[in-house]
């Protein structure tokens, strides 16, 4: 299959899959920006009015954090299952399997632009004023995807050789959530060698401290880690890709039969 | 000769003559998985013990068996989807080979446009073919106005004309056909019945599954009858459905 057919597969898979999913809703595609905001405000209402510890712009600072774990997470759970929920075509056409979780990462994508569209009004709104610095923001979001895929691969990979890795990786997202800087800041933690540590294992927590340093105090990102994580996704995807390649008709046989 | 024969496997009784491309060679052909039982228990299942077979350009081989026997199996590792666990299967570079069943598990959020679409779009159209394909899809199925709404509001037979018109729409050089000749109501089975017989009986090569006898009969250049894994008869139609009825006979 030439490069050029595959995504055209991929994004047109995505597409449709975005208009059968809008049409089981009464709102549509108004969804795709009320959801990522329902998961902040119920973030909100626990740190914020319940708990009351939040600083002045806590709602940004929480918006910029979890509008990019949620892209993270749904796309990563949803495209560890798609070879497996898949198994009725691939029991048809001998398809690489490496395009259904790319196809949901794509449908990630595309819902993630009009989300990055609303933080960037609303932050607006707020009088952030917007410096040259957003322009940062791209390549930001780039690793960001990277690291979606390459998460995404390997998630698919595991579970369809073992189901019950369909489990740990929801479980995955549940620590993820908590330990990458979400509600809290990565940098404000008592012990700035914590800071380091949660930074340098944890790349989400660095990109989501990319996210807030880029789009509230306007500061240019740490470039070369910034370049390492995206590397090291690149390097992650290439394998799993030849590895998918290599091990398709075996992933086959596996969705097919679990 | 139509007999099996030892490392050559069963051919067709030289219906093309000996001159014709090669499309498909099957040698010794095993397929197994493991299989769990019960908790933390597998055992191995065999599909398919030792099937060798080759198929030549513009034949048509009927496939017969009864439900478990390992027709789908055979005809996925024809097209590729599977590989073999041991044994050899030999395609042509650059061919294709595709497995033509009722829809591609359509989604049912879907319009049947929009299905017929992503249907021939994973079967290797480009953007611009599956766009070209929908009209002829659309007039075939005879679905009118339902072919622009969600496929969900279809009833079965309005799935099977759609399923059965996407499908018919596939440009492959070997056509492997899972039991799809009978659907809808009789206007539409007789007109599919004469499409698919139109397809056969031209270049095209084609595997066809069938539980029907008459439609091998009808169809077929020669059949393959395949029984617990293995081939029990293959050569000339009359013989092998001759076997295969008095096998049926004898067991009830």
């Amino acid at each position: 299959m030439t490069l050029r057919r595959f995504w055209t597969l991929v994004d047109e898979m995505a597409r449709m899959a975005l208009r059968a999913d809008a049409s089981r809703f009464y709102f549509r595609y108004l969804w795709w920006i009320l959801e990522p905001l329902l998961y902040v405000g119920v973030f909100f209402i626990v740190f914020d009015v319940l708990l009351g510890a939040g600083p002045p712009d806590f709602l940004v600072f929480l918006m910029c954090g979890k509008l990019t774990f949620v892209w993270f997470s749904k796309s990563v759970v949803q495209a560890s299952r798609s070879i497996v929920d898949s198994k009725g075509l691939i029991g048809k056409i001998d398809l690489p399997k490496a395009l259904f979780p790319l196809a949901v990462v794509q449908e990630g994508l595309y819902r993630q632009a009009a989300v990055f569209a609303l933080l960037m009004l609303f932050l607006v709104a707020q009088g952030y004023a917007v410096t040259g610095a957003w322009l940062w923001l791209l390549p930001v979001a780039l690793v960001n995807y990277l690291l979606i895929v390459g998460a995404s691969l390997a998630g698919a990979y595991l579970v369809c050789l073992v189901f019950d890795f369909s489990l740990l990786i929801s479980l995955a997202m549940v620590f993820l959530l908590f330990i990458s800087g979400i509600f809290w800041d990565v940098r404000t933690l008592p012990d700035p060698a914590m800071t380091d540590w949660v930074l340098t294992l944890n790349p989400l927590a660095f990109l989501i401290d990319t996210y807030r340093q880029v789009l509230m105090f306007g500061r240019v990102p740490d470039v070369m880690h910034l370049a390492a994580v995206g590397l090291g996704a690149a390097a992650l995807i290439a394998a799993l890709l030849a590895l998918m390649r290599r091990t398709g008709q075996f992933l086959a046989l596996k969705a097919l039969t679990s | 000769m139509s007999l099996p024969v030892a490392g050559g496997g069963i051919k067709a009784p030289s219906a093309e003559g000996p001159e014709a491309e090669i499309m498909l060679k099957l040698s010794d052909v095993s397929h197994s998985y493991h299989a769990r039982k019960a908790n933390f228990e597998y055992g191995i299942h065999t599909v398919l013990d030792g099937v060798s077979l080759t198929l030549k350009r513009g034949e048509t081989l009927g496939v017969l068996g009864k439900n478990g026997a390992g027709k789908t199996t055979l005809l996925r590792l024809m097209a590729g989807i599977l590989a073999p666990t041991r044994g050899d299967i030999q395609r042509v570079a650059g061919a294709t080979y595709s497995l033509l069943t009722l829809g591609l598990g359509f989604q049912p959020q879907l319009t049947g446009r929009d299905n017929a679409r992503l249907s021939a779009l994973l079967q290797g159209a480009t953007r611009e073919e599956a766009d070209a394909c929908l009209e002829p899809v659309k007039a075939f199925s005879e679905l009118g106005a339902s072919f622009d709404e969600p496929v969900k509001t279809y009833s079965s037979g309005m799935l099977s004309r759609l399923g059965f018109s996407t499908a018919l729409q596939t440009r492959v050089d070997v056509l492997l056909v899972d039991e799809v000749l009978s659907v809808g109501d009789r206007g539409f089975r007789e007109k599919s019945a004469q499409a698919m017989r139109e397809r056969m009986v031209g270049e095209q090569t084609v595997v066809l599954v069938s539980h029907l006898e008459s439609q091998i009969a009808e169809v077929c250049d020669w059949a393959v009858w395949i029984d617990g894994g293995v081939v029990r008869c293959g050569g000339a139609v009359n013989r092998v459905l001759h076997a295969y009825q008095r096998e049926v006979a004898a067991r009830r």
